[in-house]
């Protein structure tokens, strides 16, 4: 199997505010060539587009609109995790040999169709996610007695990570009182403790090993892809577990031959505070009883080893683009170009994305 | 509209199972996922129990279990807060989507 490196990354800034898909999609992709000095756009065979919108044909709008004519152009859809989905996609294709060179852009408007899976006829009427990430919540804290203010950090963590992220929707900060008196949703959410739907986009070029050393002095190879799919509907789940999560990574991990103790950083899916800690957890990273003290330390320390972008709640929520842009910040921290949000002495990094629930979750491990 | 929501607007529920496997399908699919052949169906016996609820504004919400392995969400009708394990009567509806209602019993 051919080696496969992140050689190009570009995008936009993230936004409440709904925007085009298209006019997305070319910005966050004028940005991804424009950051190679070497790279012929018409040396790219494949432009895989990642979105929840309802737009038609956007791998070849978007191919046309790069003027490109590319052996390989099509949509990928995968709810949250459209993003590392449509990565795969592209490493699988120059893994195999089909192509040396991949546009992989992912992009989504602020009101998309992606929160909502209409098949599920079990989530009858409360099929927003705020629904089952209550119950999520709601079961963490009576199982691992998870406290209100540990749920808070998560957030009050990320959004202070996100200051420092110049594309993030907001760069307010949040203290934890802040979080803990925030509108409440439902009993056990409020509204902090929720990422939030954005208009936004990312996009990275994929190279094969010869083709990366030809034009890029600082590739990132993706050592390690885990992808599992345990179902689509949310009450075949366990609450106090994230069974794809769990699967995905060991497959990660053994294709990158690492541990988790080798992971230096992560990004992983805080679609709500919950997420974070149950996803720390069933990485290796900690375990489910002291993953609120392990976030709480992080806090504490402004270590910034998880979210350092500031994750879903912090930076926001483009779900076509949120995998992408996930794992851009892995590359740019792996290459020392995360500026206010560097940090030191990288070689591992990880990124969990993952859609419905916790119904499919998706985990790359990045090397320098 | 599907028979299960055809039926569902009706008030019953209709469970959908694969009589060679043995085995409820949920949701619900005409197709069994073990060996493909075509379901049947059977009436739920409409009495659940509490796995995990939660409240937004005044209605509680949760995931209840029917019939022995099909969890659902639903609205909890109850006058206190409910119980993890409670005994719940459901209720149905269609009206583009799906809803559940579930009683709590000697309410």
């Amino acid at each position: 199997m051919n080696s496969v490196a992140i050689v190009g990354t570009g995008q936009t800034k993230f936004s409440k505010d709904d925007d085009d898909v298209e006019k997305l999609l070319f910005e966050s992709t004028r940005n991804c060539i424009q950051s190679i000095e070497n790279c012929e756009p018409k040396d790219i065979e494949g432009v895989l587009v990642s979105t929840n919108n309802n737009s038609k044909y956007l791998g070849a709008i978007l191919s046309e609109t790069l003027g490109l004519q590319p052996k390989i152009s099509h949509s990928i859809e995968h709810l949250c995790s459209s993003g590392t989905n449509a990565l795969i996609s592209g490493y699988a294709y120059i893994s195999s040999g089909l192509a040396d060179l991949v546009l992989v852009s992912g992009a989504e408007s602020a009101t998309n169709p992606g929160q909502i899976l209409e098949w599920d006829k079990s989530r009858g009427s409360f099929e927003h996610p705020i629904y089952w990430a209550s119950m999520l919540t709601k079961s963490h804290k009576t199982k691992f007695q998870t406290t209100e203010e540990e749920l808070a950090i998560v957030s009050a963590k990320n959004h202070k990570q996100a200051m420092d992220n110049p594309l993030a929707y907001s760069n307010q900060p949040r203290t934890i009182s802040e979080v803990m008196n925030s509108k409440q949703i439902t009993d056990d959410l409020r509204i902090l403790d929720c990422s939030r739907s954005c208009s936004g986009s990312a996009s990275i070029l994929l190279a094969s090993e010869e083709k990366a050393k030809k034009i890029s002095d600082q590739p990132i190879w993706i050592k390690g892809i885990g992808q599992k799919t345990t179902s689509a509907s949310f009450t075949k789940n366990n609450l106090e577990e994230i069974e794809s999560t769990r699967i995905a990574s060991k497959i990660a991990y053994e294709m990158a031959k690492i541990s988790p103790n080798d992971v230096d950083v992560a990004e992983v899916h805080d679609a709500f505070s919950v997420c974070e800690l149950m996803a720390i957890a069933e990485l290796g990273i900690t375990d489910n009883h002291q993953s609120g003290k392990f976030v709480r330390n992080l806090f504490n320390t402004e270590d910034r080893m998880i979210n350092p972008r500031g994750g879903l709640i912090g930076a926001g929520h483009p779900l076509g683009a949120t995998g992408i842009s996930q794992t851009i910040e892995i590359t740019n921290q792996l290459q020392g170009k995360s500026e206010k949000r560097q940090i030191s002495n990288l070689k591992t990094g990880l990124v969990h994305n993952m859609s419905a629930a916790g119904t499919s979750s998706s985990v790359l491990v990045l090397e320098n | 509209m599907t028979f299960f929501e055809e039926q569902l607007k009706q008030g019953i529920f209709q469970i959908s199972y694969c009589e060679k496997c043995n085995k409820k399908i949920w949701p619900p699919n005409e197709i069994c996922h073990t060996c493909f052949s075509q379901s049947k169906w059977q009436k739920s016996k409409n009495i659940g129990k509490v796995i995990e609820f939660s409240k937004k504004d005044s209605t509680y919400f949760g995931l209840v279990e029917i019939d022995h392995g099909i969890r659902i969400m639903g609205e909890i009708l109850s006058s206190s807060t409910p119980k993890i394990g409670q005994i719940v009567k459901m209720q149905t509806s269609f009206n583009l989507k799906p809803h559940y209602s579930f009683i709590v019993e000697n309410n």
